[in-house]
């Protein structure tokens, strides 16, 4: 590509053409080193893998074209071969005016005007029809014949994968025969990617050792790092697919795979790893007789979700997953219901310990059930309410402080405070929908508190703070003239 | 609710949210904080009314207690 040189001069182009040329073959090279190593899983046939490749080797593609830094939009689009061609036309054009009429015979124009369109067109001329109309009258025409004719060349290579390095098209058709896959050994090919730049000659010998040094390198690091890992290494294997010609990446892969059975075994580890810190953070607080393994369980808690809801629940959740039988949220459900299962086994020993390592009561199960025997006959069913179902609200009850104090904290602390104030609360309500225009907080309070309550929560009202505040200070006003009244 | 009784225990929701939150909570704030609560719990036992109702059960059971508590927390995140 002319683009190849950053910074050279339309004369210097020529020369630079060379130089992808140069740059492309390791990356052939590399896929069809690609292909040995790949080759031994043949998994990458599958057309998923082609497409993930065909990505890769785009963006690869994307990387390793030198132009782009020189040009500033739609870079990927003018990397085609066409481009290629055209500027080096426009090149060619001032200094041989023969050759270019006799090549179209629209060039002429181009021969005639080549000062002009080619300060103007190198960057437009790649930016298909939208830039085009923009310039002037005489020479938008010219070039939009010359790109309505072309597109359809590109999109056929581009399908092929042969955006880039049009120069490479015959040694990748080869590379097809074979296996797509080899061309998908982008993964390694990133890594390589400066040294290609840097040294053509050495890539050979310099290709191989770099995926080996990584996996290596993988296999070496620690165990948290796991789960990303995995992935990671799954979608190299499936890159890698194919028959391998080499043996020399069989090393990587068993690390891999050693990697992999590691995986389960490691959990345990760091899930013990865990309980210590608890019980040393419990013991430091040292303060109730709760039961350490409880203390334990509310801090997996607090990790799983994040990492390995799978893992530990399992055979707890399945129970409850059962029962469960909502498709849609599957996700969060199985998850909840993990927590409650390890919850209610060990719920009812006292207190908890939040993430933040603070000890915490529930709430006692009196007031919760009167709450929910009230809420239950204005719900229009019998006021019972079993164990269980007592059991079950508690466990919500639970979750839903959980989360209302990680709302909180997250308001206050955005607002550059370390204390909970009544502003948040409004703030969250309103953001529950429990709020709006015509239901103020106040309102709400009057209809469900009690009036030593309601008290409270007026005493806080003269500072105002938000726009809602201040209709509940309004409320404030109407519900003193309603307490009056009645 | 009694006329002498508490309704709740403040100390014990000022206890639990700090605990959770990792924050001070301010004096009366607690106060919303059992009005949220008690709006939770009034949909929470709500929707697991109208479930149990569906599945035919005369008072609220736990299964459709566990059935509603995720859909009901979604609703009450801020």
């Amino acid at each position: 590509m002319a683009n190849t040189n950053p910074g050279t001069s339309r004369t210097g182009r020529l020369a630079p053409l060379n130089t992808p040329r140069a740059t492309t073959p390791p990356n052939r090279q590399t896929p069809s080193g690609r292909p040995s190593v790949s080759a031994r899983r043949n998994n990458v046939a599958t057309p998923h893998a082609r497409a993930a490749i065909r990505a890769m080797d785009q963006r690869r593609a994307a990387l390793f074209t030198p132009g782009r830094t020189r040009r500033r939009s739609l870079r990927e689009q003018r990397e085609t071969p066409r481009d290629i061609l055209r500027n080096l036309s426009r090149v060619l054009a001032p200094t041989s005016q023969v050759l270019s009429s006799s090549s179209s015979p629209e060039t002429p124009a181009d021969a005639s005007l080549p000062s002009f369109i080619e300060e103007e067109d190198e960057e437009d001329d790649d930016d298909f029809p939208i830039e085009r109309p923009r310039f002037s009258l005489p020479l938008g025409p010219e070039e939009d014949d010359d790109e309505d004719l072309k597109p359809p060349r590109l999109s056929g290579f581009e399908e092929d994968n042969y955006t880039m390095q049009s120069i490479e098209l015959p040694r990748r058709a080869l590379m097809d025969n074979t296996t797509r896959s080899s061309l998908g050994s982008m993964r390694h090919s990133d890594y390589m990617g400066p040294d290609i730049q840097s040294d053509d000659v050495g890539i050979d010998s310099g290709f191989f050792p770099p995926p080996a040094l990584d996996d290596s390198a993988e296999v070496v690091m620690d165990e948290p790092a796991m789960i990303e890992r995995l992935d990671a290494d799954e979608a190299r294997r499936q890159t890698l697919g194919g028959d391998s010609v080499f043996g020399a990446i069989d090393i990587p892969d068993a690390g891999n795979e050693t990697t992999f059975l590691m995986a389960p075994v490691e959990s345990p580890v760091r899930e013990q790893t865990e309980e210590q810190i608890a019980t040393g953070g419990l013991e430091g607080l040292g303060s109730d007789d709760g039961p350490v393994y409880d203390m334990d369980d509310d801090d997996d808690h607090v990790n799983e979700p994040m990492n390995v809801p799978d893992f530990d629940t399992e055979d707890e959740a399945d129970n409850v997953v059962e029962n469960n039988i909502s498709t849609i949220e599957e996700a969060t459900l199985s998850r909840i219901t993990s927590l409650a299962s390890n919850r209610v086994v060990k719920r009812k020993k006292g207190k908890r310990i939040s993430r933040h390592g603070i000890e915490y009561p529930s709430l006692p199960p009196s007031v919760v059930k009167r709450l929910a025997t009230t809420c239950a006959k204005t719900a229009g069913s019998k006021g019972k309410i079993s164990p269980d179902t007592l059991d079950a609200i508690m466990q919500a009850s639970d979750w839903f402080f959980e989360q209302l104090g990680d709302d909180l904290s997250a308001y206050a602390k955005h607002a550059g405070r370390k204390t909970i104030d009544e502003s948040d609360m409004v703030t969250l309500m309103r953001r529950q929908r429990q709020t709006n225009a015509s239901t103020t907080p106040f309102a709400l309070a009057q209809r469900y508190l009690p009036r030593e309550l309601l008290q409270e929560l007026r005493m806080p009202v003269p500072v105002p703070s938000k726009a809602p505040r201040k209709k509940t200070r309004r409320e404030d006003v109407e519900g003193e003239e309603q307490e009056e009244v009645t | 609710m009694a006329p002498g009784q508490k309704m709740y225990p403040r100390a014990t929701v000022k206890k639990i949210v700090k605990a959770h939150s990792k924050c001070n909570v301010s004096k009366n704030v607690d106060v919303m904080i059992f009005l949220d609560y008690v709006l939770f719990m009034q949909t929470l036992i709500k929707e697991a009314a109208i479930d149990s109702k569906q599945a035919g059960e005369r008072n609220v059971s736990a299964k459709s207690i566990r059935k509603a508590t995720p859909d009901t927390l979604a609703k009450f995140k801020g």
